[in-house]
């Protein structure tokens, strides 16, 4: 392996990781309603995008400070979570799994119509609020977005896993998960949880778009985003938090392995081949719950 | 009453009867597809009243040999489908001899129909190579440079800038970023540069930092962009400055508004890229047709307002030429008098005069970004493609 760049293997694993960090955390609002509701939430994009106009809402228009402009975006985007919970989700209780599914599909429809008529369809710039200078590994350079980006995303997450493990309502969540009927019966208020839930949910999911947004650009099309984060969460188990965390990270490394050294056409070739190779392996992805239905 | 008075009374009434309708078809009707909503209504709203501004001007002054402009649109949210819908229905109603198409795939997909007819010349937001080809596309024409020209543009001014260069190009795994990229090379070669890397990035992808890592390891004098408005161009530029590139950044006609490159900020400054119209607010030369533009709107119009504005200025000497050779407007006869344009004085809109043998305009100038005026300022002189 002599001649190897391994110093440009290094810079891209790195770049691989952060992007990663991205994926899991929109995974992560993914997982977060899949595992207390079982709805397939295909608006996970367009939630994401949302916060990401939330955010452009509060600093460009309305000129406030960039910090106060993130919580102002979290807390819009729980309240829009709440919203969509209470209106299309909760009536659709009981009904049939493709229903919700479908209703899902609509909500995308009806958010991205919504930022059309209010921001309209150009791309939009949100204001640099992370450090602009190059991070350096070792040797290895790192954008400082992703580098950043990536920091809170793991930071967020491990908040999210520790509200699971010790916090009642997250104590709630995951009996609600476990068993609805048992949950119901040991006087857990299942309904409440399940708004609990979106509202976490469209929170995390703002946090992503702010980061991907300051990456990227802001425009209704934000949303395509949501597919690569629905490859990953089928990869990490759709019922999975730490699954959406590794299945973000494979995927954001396939990704930036597969751009850099065949070309950035064979990267959704690359990811899509991951997807299948793992569902053929494992069907219910890498850390999902086996579940056995008898008909 | 005998019956030839009762002839000459038939006749006599059926002549008041039919005098609107030929007072109607003395208007010269030109349809649009146009864009108003979706991803595209930023340059769809501007060439709308681009083409309607200059309607405006032409009707004000008596219109075309005497014959008024009636333009009659449909927006088309940027989606074929409905593009060709509008183009039935507004065809369909209306006796139309131009019409303005927004997207190439639009334009190929009415290239049938529109030789089936044989009736309209079409023109449109579609600056593809493949469209600047009289053969397969005869009834239709761009008023600008295509593609594959504008990577030409750019790549002799850079070769006269710098000669034997090292160049790079980044495009969007799209009909729209892949078009010019074996011009980009062939060109490159012709011209003595070095093609240090060629960079293509999914579409909608969201980071860019290991498209940037390869960029980087080139090293290139001057990286083209290509197949985008606006993202990810200021993150490329953002990340290669900071990690001390001297590469000239570049872009094509769609990122070159003045607006979008200004939301660049800081990392934009010096930005370059190839447009076929002067700016709005470009006052380095004589441009009457430019005043008369900012005496009806006193504030900035973007430049897909100057690619409509031109356009229908190309319409109007088309019909024009047309009927001063006493011939019907049809596509043929259109398009032979679009063709017979040489050396035409656009106004100022365009620096040189202008001459069209095929479907293109193949005319640009190198602008570069100033981020303290926030204006772009001219970089190079005009280039004509021969």
């Amino acid at each position: 392996m002599i001649g190897f760049d391994w110093l440009m293997l290094a810079e891209v694993s790195f770049a691989g990781l952060g992007s990663g960090g991205l994926y899991a955390l929109a995974g992560l609002a993914f997982v977060l309603i899949y595992k207390a509701t079982r709805v397939v939430n295909l608006a996970i994009g367009e939630m994401l995008m949302m916060g990401a106009y939330f955010f452009f809402a509060a600093t460009s228009s309305m000129g406030w400070p960039i910090w106060i402009g993130i919580i102002a975006a979290v807390i819009g985007s729980g309240i829009l979570g709440a919203v969509i919970e209470r209106l299309l989700i909760r009536p659709m209780l009981g009904e049939a799994p493709i229903s919700v599914f479908m209703i899902t599909v609509g909500l995308s429809s009806i958010l991205v119509g919504t930022v059309e008529l209010i921001w309209g369809a150009d791309q939009l710039r949100l204001p640099d609020f992370m450090p602009s200078d190059t991070v350096l590994i070792g040797e290895a350079m790192v954008s400082p977005k992703i580098f950043y980006g990536f920091l809170a995303a793991v930071a967020l997450i491990a908040c999210v896993l520790l509200v699971f493990r010790f916090w009642r309502g997250g104590v709630a969540l995951r009996a609600t998960a476990s068993d609805q009927a048992a949950a119901y019966s040991m006087g857990i208020d299942v309904p409440r949880v399940f708004s609990l839930t979106w509202v976490v949910a469209a929170m995390v999911a703002a946090i992503g778009g702010i980061i991907v947004g300051s990456i990227s650009s802001l425009s209704p099309t934000m949303g395509v985003f949501g597919l690569s984060v629905l490859v990953v969460v089928i990869v990490g188990g759709l019922d999975s938090v730490p699954g959406a965390l590794v299945g973000g990270l494979l995927v954001g490394l396939v990704e930036s392995w597969t751009g850099t050294y065949f070309g950035g056409e064979f990267k959704l070739l690359a990811t899509f081949s991951l997807l299948v190779l793992i569902l053929m392996v494992r069907p219910y992805g890498l850390f999902g719950t086996h579940e056995i239905e008898r008909l | 009453m005998k019956l030839s008075r009762w002839l000459t009374v038939l006749l006599a009434a059926a002549g008041i009867a039919l005098a609107p309708a030929a007072q109607a078809q003395e208007e010269i009707v030109i349809g649009g597809s146009i864009p108003m909503t979706g991803v595209f209504a930023f340059a769809g709203i501007g060439i709308n009243a681009g083409l309607q501004d200059y309607f405006k001007i032409v009707n004000d002054a008596g219109g075309i040999k005497g014959r008024k402009i009636r333009y009659v649109f449909e927006d088309t949210g940027y989606k074929p489908d409905v593009s060709v819908a509008a183009f039935k229905k507004l065809t369909g109603a209306n006796k139309i001899s131009l019409y303005y198409g927004d997207s190439t795939a639009f334009s190929r997909t009415i290239n049938p129909e529109l030789e089936r007819l044989g009736s309209i010349m079409m023109a449109g937001a579609s600056l593809a190579t493949e469209i600047n080809d009289p053969k397969k596309f005869p009834a239709q024409f761009m008023a600008g440079p295509d593609y594959s020209e504008q990577i030409g543009i750019l790549l002799r001014h850079i070769a006269k800038e710098k000669p034997a260069a090292k160049v790079a190009i980044v495009y969007s795994d799209s009909e729209f970023g892949r078009d010019p990229v074996n011009e980009f090379r062939e060109m490159s070669k012709k011209l003595g540069l070095t093609v240090a890397v060629e960079i293509q990035t999914a579409p909608g992808s969201v980071d860019v930092s290991t498209e940037v890592i390869k960029l980087r390891r080139a090293d290139p004098d001057y990286t083209i962009f290509h197949g985008y408005i606006l993202a990810p161009i200021p993150e490329f530029v953002t990340q290669m400055k900071k990690s001390g590139s001297k590469s000239h950044f570049m872009g094509t006609f769609w990122t070159m508004d003045s607006s979008t490159v200004m939301k660049m900020g800081e990392a934009g400054d010096g930005f370059m890229g190839v447009m076929p119209y002067r700016y709005y607010y470009d006052t380095s030369a004589k441009a009457p047709m430019l005043d008369k533009i900012r005496q009806l709107h006193p504030e900035y119009q973007n430049t897909p307002y100057l690619q409509g504005f031109l356009t229908a200025m190309l319409f109007v000497e088309s019909a024009k030429r047309t009927l001063e050779a006493g011939k019907p407007l049809d596509a043929k006869n259109l398009k032979a008098a679009l063709n017979s344009i040489k050396n035409f004085d656009t106004g100022g809109l365009i620096g040189v005069p202008i001459t069209i043998k095929g479907n293109s305009v193949p005319v640009g100038r190198i602008y570069r970004a100033d981020m303290k005026t926030q204006k772009m300022v001219p970089a190079s002189d005009w280039i004509v493609v021969e």
